[in-house]
C-alpha cells in the first residue's frame, strides 16, 4: 500500500513529463478502439451488403455447385423442404432461385448475362434484390414472363420499361431455349459486375425457360446475423434430405470476401502496432529519465535497506500508473464516442470514394460497431505495453550500487 | 484440276528443299511439310467450299432419348461466311445462323427475331451440343491461326470403332500468339495418303486435354476421302457425346451471295 502511493506520488513529481506520456496513451486507445470498431463496422455491414446481393448466409445446393454453377446441380424443390426450412430454428428468411446464363438480346445489342429466377415474395425475405428497383417495380406473377434489369445492363441493351427483350439460353434438357420478357423494372446494383450481367425473372418463368421441373439451383438462407451462419448451416443441413445437397455458409460461397476482411484487418492492426510501438517508447522514456533524476534516492533507500525487489516493484506500479490514467482517460473519451458514432454511420459524398466502394461491390459507407473485446483488447495491449516499457527503467533502477548511485549527482 | 494446282504448290517449296544443307533435305524428302499436311486436311474437311446436310446427335445423361437435329448448311471458307438452318426438331425448325466475319448471326422465327451473338459467345455451346458455335461457323481457321509440327508417323492408327489400321501423320497444332482460339494446342491424327482426318484432340492451356473429336466412315465424294461421321467427346463431361452424321457433302461450288443474308436468315429457305 505504501509502495502503492510511493508510486502513485512519484508519477506526478513531474506532472508535464507524466501529463504528456498519458496524453500519448490516451491518444492511442482512442484511436485503437475507433479503429477497430471501425473495422468491425464495415467489415459487418460489407458481409451483410454481400450476402443480401448473393445467396443470404446459408445456402442450399447441388452437389458441386459452388465450383461449377451450371443447370447440371440442383435441388429438388418441393413443399416437404419448404416446410423443414420454415420450422428450423435460427432461419430468419430463404428463397429458393435458379441461376442461368444466356444471351440477352434487344435489337442489335446483346448482352451475355446471369439470369436469376427468384420468387418475389420469398425474395424480399433474403436480399436487397426486391428493394434496389429504381425504376419501375419488381416482378409480378408467375407466367407473366417479366424481366428486371440492372441498370448498366438497361443501358447497354438500350432498354427501357416496356420493351420485349430476347432471352436466348441452352435448357437443361440441351434444347435451344428462348423466349421474349418485358421490362418491367430497372434496378441499380452496388457491385457494377452484377449491375451489367444481372437480370432476374420469375422463378417459375426459369424452371419452364431451362426446362428444370421443380428443380432449382440454390435456396439461399438468411440467418439472425452473419454470426449466427455455422448453427444455422448446422441445423438446416440436419433437416435436409441429404443425397447430392451441400450446406454453405457464406464464408465458402464467398471466399475472396473472407480474404478482403483478413488482408484489411492485418494492415489495420499493423498500423495500430506501430502506433502502439510509439507509445511504449513514449512510456519508457519517460520511466527511464525519472528513473536516472533519482539514482541517489534509489542509492540511499538500497544503502538503508529496502530491499531491490521493493524498488523494482515500485518502478513497475508507476508504468502501471502511468499506463491506467491514460487508459481510463482514453477509454473515457473513447467509449461514448465510439457509441455516438456506431448511431451515425457516415455516408460517403466524394465520388472517387464511392467509386472505390462500388468497384468492390459495398454500399459506400462507413459504420462502427462496438464489441466487448475491443474496450478489454485496449486495456491489455495498454498494460501489456506498460510491463514491457517499465521492464529496463525498474531493472536498472533496482540494480543500482548504493556507493556509486550516492557518489553520483 | 486440282492435282496439278497441288504440283504447282509443291514446285517452289521442291526447289527451296534442295537449298538446304544435304542433312536437311534427307530428312525433309520422307517426311512432308506439316503446314501442307495440315493445309490438305482442312481441304478434305472444308474444300474453298462446302454444302453440307446431316443430323446432329447429342448424347447425356440428362436425356431418356438422344436429342437430334437435322440441319443443312453451307460454309464459304474463302468469303469467310456460312450458313446453317435447323431443319428438325419441329420446335426449331427455320431457325438460322449466318457467319458474317465477324459477326455470328441467329434468327428464332418463332418469336420472329434476329440475334447477334457476340464474339465472345463463340465457345458456348451450339444448341446444346459438345461443339461450340466456332466449330460450327469456322470463325478460327486450323490452318491460318496455328503453327504445324509434325511429330510423328503412325504405321498402324486405329480410329472409330477399330476402323484401319492406317498410317497416320500425327501433327501437333499451336497457335498464334493473338489468334482468337482458346485451345494450347492440338494434335491431329491424318491419314497419309489421302489426308483424312483421323481424330483430333484438344487440349487447354495448362496442357490438360478437354475435349477429343474422332472421324469414321471415310467415303469417297468429289475426288476427296472424306469422314461422314464426326464423334465430340467432351472429357470434363462424363456420359456427354454429340455425333454429326453427314449425309450429303458438296465440295467447292459457287453459293449464290443472297444466301449469305439477314434476309435470307429470316425466311425459311
Amino acid at each position: 500500500m505504501l509502495t502503492l502511493r510511493l508510486a502513485w506520488r512519484n508519477v506526478w513529481r513531474n506532472p508535464r513529463r507524466t501529463g504528456l506520456t498519458v496524453a500519448a496513451t490516451v491518444f492511442a486507445v482512442v484511436l485503437v478502439m475507433v479503429f477497430v470498431s471501425m473495422g468491425a463496422g464495415i467489415h459487418e455491414q460489407m458481409i451483410e451488403d454481400a450476402v443480401r446481393l448473393s445467396s443470404g448466409h446459408v445456402s442450399v445446393s447441388g452437389e458441386g455447385y459452388l465450383e461449377n454453377r451450371t443447370l447440371e446441380q440442383f435441388v429438388r424443390f418441393d413443399a416437404e423442404l419448404a416446410r423443414s426450412l420454415d420450422a428450423t430454428p435460427g432461419v430468419a428468411g430463404w428463397a429458393p432461385r435458379v441461376v442461368g446464363f444466356g444471351l440477352l438480346s434487344n435489337g442489335p445489342d446483346t448482352q451475355g448475362i446471369a439470369v436469376l429466377g427468384v420468387d418475389p415474395e420469398r425474395e424480399a425475405t433474403v436480399t436487397s434484390l426486391p428493394a434496389r428497383v429504381r425504376e419501375g417495380r419488381f416482378l409480378g406473377e408467375a407466367g407473366a414472363r417479366e424481366i428486371v434489369l440492372g441498370r448498366r445492363l438497361a443501358d447497354a441493351l438500350d432498354a427501357g420499361l416496356g420493351d420485349e427483350l430476347l432471352l436466348y439460353s441452352v435448357a437443361y434438357s440441351l434444347e435451344m431455349a428462348y423466349e421474349l420478357f418485358r421490362v418491367v423494372g430497372v434496378m441499380r446494383l452496388p457491385d457494377p459486375a452484377l449491375d451489367r450481367g444481372l437480370a432476374l425473372i420469375h422463378l417459375a418463368d426459369a424452371q419452364a425457360f431451362f426446362v428444370y421441373d421443380d428443380r432449382v439451383s440454390e435456396v439461399a438462407i438468411l440467418a439472425q446475423s452473419a454470426e449466427h451462419t455455422g448453427e444455422v448451416a448446422a441445423a438446416v443441413a440436419g433437416v435436409l434430405p441429404g443425397d447430392g445437397v451441400e450446406v454453405h455458409g457464406w464464408p465458402e460461397i464467398m471466399p475472396e470476401l473472407v480474404q478482403f476482411i483478413f488482408l484489411d484487418d492485418a494492415g489495420m492492426y499493423i498500423m495500430l502496432l506501430i502506433l502502439v510501438v510509439v507509445v511504449a517508447f513514449g512510456i519508457l522514456n519517460t520511466l527511464l529519465m525519472s528513473v536516472l533524476e533519482r539514482r541517489r534516492e534509489f542509492g540511499v533507500a538500497l544503502a538503508l535497506g529496502l530491499r531491490p525487489r521493493a524498488i523494482f516493484a515500485l518502478v513497475y506500479l508507476e508504468s502501471m500508473a502511468l499506463a491506467g490514467v491514460g487508459l481510463a482517460i482514453g477509454l473515457a473519451i473513447a467509449l461514448p464516442l465510439v457509441l455516438w458514432l456506431v448511431g451515425h454511420p457516415i455516408d460517403l459524398e466524394s465520388e472517387a470514394m464511392r467509386g472505390a466502394y462500388e468497384l468492390l461491390g459495398f454500399e459506400p459507407r462507413i459504420s462502427w460497431k462496438l464489441e466487448a473485446t475491443h474496450p478489454l483488447g485496449s486495456a491489455i495491449t495498454i498494460f501489456g505495453v506498460a510491463v514491457l516499457a517499465a521492464l529496463y527503467p525498474a531493472f536498472k533502477a533496482s540494480r543500482a550500487r548504493p556507493v556509486d548511485a550516492l557518489r553520483s549527482v | 484440276m486440282r492435282r496439278t494446282a497441288g504440283a504447282r504448290h509443291r514446285r517452289p517449296l521442291a526447289l527451296a528443299l534442295l537449298a538446304l544443307p544435304l542433312a536437311w533435305s534427307a530428312a525433309a524428302e520422307e517426311l512432308p511439310d506439316a503446314r501442307e499436311i495440315a493445309r490438305r486436311a482442312e481441304d478434305v474437311l472444308r474444300g474453298t467450299s462446302a454444302y453440307t446436310e446431316g443430323e446432329m446427335t447429342i448424347v447425356s445423361r440428362r436425356l431418356p432419348v438422344p436429342r437430334v437435329v437435322r440441319f443443312r448448311s453451307w460454309d464459304d471458307r474463302g468469303g469467310k461466311r456460312s450458313f446453317i438452318r435447323i431443319l428438325a426438331p419441329a420446335k426449331d425448325r427455320g431457325t438460322g445462323f449466318l457467319k458474317l466475319h465477324p459477326n455470328l448471326w441467329t434468327y428464332v422465327p418463332r418469336v420472329e427475331r434476329t440475334m447477334r451473338i457476340p464474339p465472345s459467345m463463340m465457345l458456348q455451346s451450339w444448341m446444346g451440343s459438345d461443339f461450340t458455335n466456332d466449330d460450327l461457323v469456322r470463325e478460327s481457321s486450323q490452318l491460318d491461326d496455328y503453327d504445324h509440327r509434325l511429330l510423328a508417323v503412325e504405321e498402324a492408327f486405329r480410329g472409330l470403332g477399330g476402323s484401319g489400321p492406317s498410317r497416320a501423320f500425327v501433327l501437333e497444332y499451336r497457335p498464334h500468339e493473338d489468334a482468337p482460339v482458346v485451345w494450347g494446342r492440338i494434335v491431329a491424327w491424318i491419314e497419309a495418303r489421302h489426308a483424312t482426318p483421323l481424330r483430333q484432340e484438344f487440349y487447354d492451356e495448362a496442357g490438360v486435354q478437354l475435349r477429343r473429336m474422332d472421324f469414321g466412315e471415310v467415303r469417297e465424294t468429289g475426288g476427296r476421302h472424306v469422314p461422314h461421321l464426326w464423334v465430340m467427346t467432351p472429357l470434363d463431361k462424363p456420359g456427354h457425346e454429340t455425333r454429326i452424321q453427314i449425309d450429303e457433302i458438296r465440295f467447292d461450288e459457287a453459293f449464290d451471295d443472297a444466301i449469305f443474308t439477314t434476309r435470307h436468315l429470316k425466311g425459311s429457305g
